[in-house]
C-alpha cells in the first residue's frame, strides 16, 4: 500500500474556496500592515537620525521593544490584550466584527514597521549628511528636509532590502493563524484535515506562496526601475 | 517551524502508509518471544494517560491495559508478559504502530471510518462527544442556541467541522490549541467553546475557577475512543477485546472508571446511562 | 559696527574639548566680498558654516542682518532664508531635475506659485548660462554645471548673503573657470558674498578684503593686494608659498 496521489482534492468540493479565501485573506492583511509597517518605518526610521535627542530615543525605544519581542507574543499581545483596555461596548463591537483580523494586522504592522525602519535607517545613514545641511540652509525646516528630501532619497536606495523585509512580512502573516485569522496556511491545514490529503494540501500552500512572493518581487523590481535615481542606482532594464 | 512540523509528519505518514504489508502482522507471536506488549500513549493527557505528580506513569487508558488487556493476552501467549510504555502523539501514533515500534496506542484516539482504513479499533473504551463550555449562566445550553454567536474550536476537530456544516449561521472561530481557545473564552472574545466533553471538563477542573464555568449540552458528535493495532492482526485483536468484554462482564471496568472518573475520581465526570448503553451494546452484550 | 551685514562678536566654538574657533571678531559690510583662507583644519569652513546655523557656537554673538544667531532658537530656518549657501559637493537633490532643485524652496518656503517660481528658475539658469538643463537630473551634468545650478538654487531665494564652501575644490581645473566667472558676475551685481577658497587669483581679482585664519583664529586681515604683496604674518607667509609655488 503506497500513498496514493489524489490533486482533484484540491478543486473538488470546498477546497478551492478554501484557498482562495485563503489567499485574499493574507493579501488583505499583509497589505494592510505593510501600509502601516512602512509608515511606523519611515517615522521610527527617521526620528533615528534626526539632530534631536528624545526623539531618537523614542525611535530607538520602539524599533528594540517591538522587534525583540517574538511576533507570535505580539498577535496574543494584541488579540488577548489589548481588547480589555476598551469600553465593553467598543470590545463588543469588535469581536463581533473579526477583531482576529484587525489585532493580527496590528501585529503584523506594528513587528514589521520596527524591523522596517532598519532597513529605512540605514537608507538615510547612507546619504551624505551634507544633502541635509543643503536643504536645510534653504530655509526648510528639519521635518521639510526630511520629508521632500532624506525620505524620498532613502526609499528609493532601500528597495531590495526593503522588498525582502515585505516578503517576510508576507510569510510571517501565517502566524495569525494562532490567534483565528483563517489566512492561506490555515485554510490549507483545513484542506489537509478534511481530505486527509496532506501532501496535496501542503503542495499547494507552498506554491501560492511561491507565486505570491515571485510576484511581489516582481512588482518591487518595477517599482525600483521606474523610481530609479538617474546616474545613482545603476541597474539592468 | 509550524509549516516544517507537517512536512515532517506528512512525510512520517507517507512512509508509514507506503510500509509494505507482507504477510499479515502476528502480534501475539512476536509477545510470546519477548515476552513484552509494547503500548503508545500520552504523557499528558489526564486522566486517560499522564505523568503524576510522583512521576509515575498513571491513567484510565494505563490501567485498562494493566488490568484487562494483559490478562487476556497472558492467556493468549500462554506466559507472564510485561507492559512497556512508549509516549506517542496524535501526529506519530499511527507511524509508530506502522514501524513495529509499539504494538497497541492505548491514550485518546477517536475511532473513526477514515482511520479505520488505516489501523483496526478495538471495543469502544470510552465515549464522549462535542459539547460546550460557557460562562455559568450564558444563554447557550447546547447546539441549538449557537445562531449568531461566536464559537471557538480546535482547528481541524470534527466538531470544528459539524458546525461550520450543519449550523453556518454561528461564527466559528478556530485556534489551533486549546489554551488560546480557553482564553478567549475567558476574555469574552468568544461565547463558547466547543470540544470533546471530557475535554472541556478537564479543561474546567484545571482552571483556576471552575465554579465559573459550566459544560452545556447534549453531544452533537460522537467521540468513541478505541485502542489501536496493526491491520488485519486478527489473533491479537481478538486477546484485547477479549479483555475489554470481560471488564464490562464483570463489573471490574466500571471499577476503574469509578477510580479515575467517579466523585472521587481525578477528573469527575460520571457516566450517563446513555454512555453506559452504548459501552455495553457496543461490546456485544 | 553699525550697518554689518555679518558681525561675529568673540565666536568660540568647540568639538568636544577641541576648540575650533577662539573669539572670532569680524563685521563684513553689506556689499562686501570677503575670502577666507588658511591652511586646512584652520577652522574657514565652520567660520562661514557657522553664519547660516549649520554649526552652532558656545561662546560670543554672531549677527547677521541684524539678527542674533545666538538666541535664534526656532526663528533659524527662516533666518537661513536670507543666507544662501553654496557647498564643496553641490549637494543637488539627485531626485529632482534642475528645475525642480530651484523651485523647491520658493515654493515650500516662501510661498511663491509653481509658474512664479518656475519663471524663476529660468531667469536664473540663463544668469549662471545653462538655461538648456532645466529638464535634466543631476547625475546628467558635469560638475561645473552642477555647481552653477547650485548657485541658482541658492539665488532662487532671493538671498542678502551667499556663502561659499571650497566651491571649486571638487571640479576638474576646466570647470573651474565657469564656476569662477558666475561669482565673478555676482560679486559685481553687489552681492554680500564670504567665500572660502584657495583661488588667490580670484581672491586677487575679486575680493575686497583677504582674512587668513589658522588654528581657529583670525590672523590676518588686508586688501588683497596689500595681503599678497606683504603678508604680514610669518604663517601667511609660509602658507602662500605652498599655494602660490605651484
Amino acid at each position: 500500500m503506497s500513498y496514493q496521489f489524489k490533486w482533484s482534492v484540491l478543486w473538488s468540493g470546498q477546497s478551492g474556496g478554501w484557498l482562495l479565501q485563503g489567499v485574499a485573506t493574507t493579501l488583505a492583511i499583509s497589505g494592510l500592515a505593510w501600509i502601516l509597517a512602512v509608515g511606523l518605518g519611515i517615522l521610527a526610521g527617521a526620528a533615528r537620525t534626526v539632530p534631536w535627542r528624545p526623539l531618537r530615543l523614542a525611535g530607538t525605544f520602539y524599533v528594540e521593544f517591538f522587534r525583540n519581542v517574538p511576533l507570535l507574543v505580539w498577535m496574543f499581545f494584541w488579540y488577548f490584550g489589548v481588547p480589555p483596555l476598551l469600553p465593553r461596548g467598543v470590545q463588543d463591537w469588535l469581536f463581533n466584527h473579526s477583531a482576529e483580523f484587525w489585532a493580527g494586522m496590528f501585529a503584523l504592522g506594528v513587528y514589521h514597521g520596527a524591523r522596517m525602519s532598519e532597513v529605512i535607517r540605514s537608507g538615510i545613514n547612507s546619504i551624505p549628511r551634507t544633502q541635509f545641511e543643503a536643504s536645510v540652509a534653504m530655509g526648510l525646516t528639519t521635518f521639510q528636509a526630511y520629508r521632500l528630501i532624506i525620505v524620498p532619497i532613502a526609499l528609493r536606495l532601500i528597495v531590495p532590502p526593503a522588498t525582502n523585509e515585505s516578503l517576510n512580512l508576507l510569510k510571517n502573516s501565517s502566524v495569525a493563524l494562532t490567534i483565528s485569522v483563517a489566512e492561506l496556511t490555515f485554510q490549507t491545514r483545513q484542506v489537509e484535515t478534511y481530505t486527509a490529503k496532506a501532501i496535496e494540501a501542503l503542495t499547494a500552500g507552498t506554491l501560492i506562496y511561491l507565486v505570491l512572493c515571485v510576484s511581489i518581487a516582481w512588482i518591487m523590481a518595477r517599482v525600483e526601475r521606474r523610481f530609479a535615481i538617474p546616474g545613482l542606482i545603476a541597474r539592468g532594464g | 517551524m509550524r509549516r516544517m512540523l507537517s512536512v515532517v509528519v506528512a512525510l512520517a505518514v507517507t512512509l508509514a502508509l507506503a510500509a509494505p504489508v507482507g504477510a499479515q502482522p502476528d502480534t501475539t507471536a512476536k509477545i510470546k518471544e519477548t515476552g513484552v506488549l509494547t503500548i503508545g500513549t500520552r504523557t499528558g493527557s489526564p486522566p486517560f494517560a499522564y505523568i503524576n505528580k510522583d512521576n509515575q506513569w498513571v491513567g484510565f487508558s494505563i490501567d485498562l491495559v494493566e488490568q484487562l488487556v494483559k490478562p487476556a493476552v497472558e492467556k493468549e501467549v500462554g506466559r507472564t508478559i510485561k507492559i512497556e510504555k512508549k509516549e506517542s502523539t496524535p501526529p506519530t501514533r499511527i507511524p509508530l504502530l506502522s514501524s513495529n515500534a509499539v504494538d497497541l496506542i492505548a491514550g485518546t484516539m477517536t475511532d473513526t471510518p477514515q482511520r479505520r482504513e488505516v489501523v483496526d479499533f478495538s471495543l469502544t473504551f470510552f465515549y464522549t462527544g462535542a459539547q460546550f463550555l460557557v460562562k455559568k449562566g450564558s444563554p447557550i445550553k447546547g447546539v441549538n442556541d449557537i445562531a449568531g454567536k461566536r464559537i471557538a474550536s480546535q482547528q481541524g476537530s470534527t466538531n470544528a467541522k459539524i458546525i461550520r456544516e450543519k449550523y453556518p449561521q454561528a461564527q466559528l472561530r478556530e485556534f489551533p490549541d486549546q489554551p488560546a481557545a480557553f482564553q478567549a473564552l475567558i476574555q469574552g472574545q468568544v461565547d463558547a467553546y466547543t470540544n470533546d466533553g471530557i475535554q472541556l471538563a478537564g479543561l474546567k477542573a484545571k482552571s483556576p475557577n471552575p465554579g465559573d464555568w459550566e459544560v452545556v449540552g447534549d453531544f452533537y458528535s460522537e467521540e468513541p475512543y478505541g485502542m489501536a493495532m496493526r491491520k488485519g492482526d486478527v489473533k491479537f485483536k481478538a486477546a484485547v477485546d477479549a479483555g475489554l468484554r470481560n471488564g464490562f462482564e464483570s463489573g471490574k471496568y466500571f471499577e476503574i472508571y469509578d477510580k479515575w472518573f467517579g466523585a472521587k475520581g481525578e477528573l469527575p465526570y460520571p457516566m450517563t446511562p446513555t454512555v453506559k448503553a452504548y459501552l455495553l451494546k457496543h461490546s456485544g452484550k | 559696527m553699525a550697518g554689518a551685514a555679518i558681525e561675529f562678536e568673540g565666536v568660540s566654538k568647540w568639538f568636544g574639548n577641541h576648540q575650533v574657533l577662539t573669539d572670532i571678531d569680524l563685521a563684513i559690510v553689506p556689499g562686501e566680498v570677503v575670502v577666507v583662507c588658511g591652511p586646512s583644519g584652520s577652522g574657514k569652513s565652520t567660520l562661514i558654516r557657522c553664519v547660516n546655523g549649520l554649526e552652532p557656537f558656545q561662546r560670543g554673538d554672531l549677527v547677521v542682518l541684524g539678527d542674533s544667531l545666538a538666541s535664534a532658537g526656532v526663528r533659524m530656518p527662516a533666518l537661513r532664508t536670507r543666507v544662501g549657501m553654496v557647498f564643496q559637493s553641490f549637494n543637488l537633490f539627485p531626485h529632482m531635475t534642475v528645475l525642480e532643485n530651484i523651485t523647491l524652496a520658493p515654493v515650500r518656503v516662501r510661498g511663491l506659485s509653481a509658474t512664479e517660481a518656475e519663471k524663476t528658475a529660468r531667469t536664473l539658469l540663463e544668469r549662471v548660462r545653462i538655461p538648456d538643463k532645466a529638464g535634466n537630473y543631476p547625475a546628467n551634468l558635469s560638475g561645473g554645471q552642477q555647481q552653477r545650478v547650485a548657485i541658482a538654487r541658492a539665488l532662487a531665494m532671493q538671498p542678502k548673503i551667499m556663502l561659499f564652501d571650497e566651491p571649486t575644490s571638487a571640479l576638474d581645473p576646466e570647470m573651474i573657470n565657469e564656476v569662477l566667472d558666475v561669482m565673478t558676475d555676482l560679486a559685481k551685481e553687489g552681492m554680500t558674498m564670504m567665500v572660502v577658497t584657495h583661488e588667490m587669483g580670484f581672491a586677487r581679482r575679486v575680493a575686497h578684503r583677504v582674512v587668513f585664519m589658522d588654528a581657529g583664529r583670525v590672523v590676518e586681515e588686508a586688501k588683497p593686494e596689500a595681503f599678497f604683496a606683504a603678508p604680514k604674518s610669518d604663517r601667511a607667509k609660509d602658507f602662500l608659498s605652498k599655494i602660490l609655488s605651484h
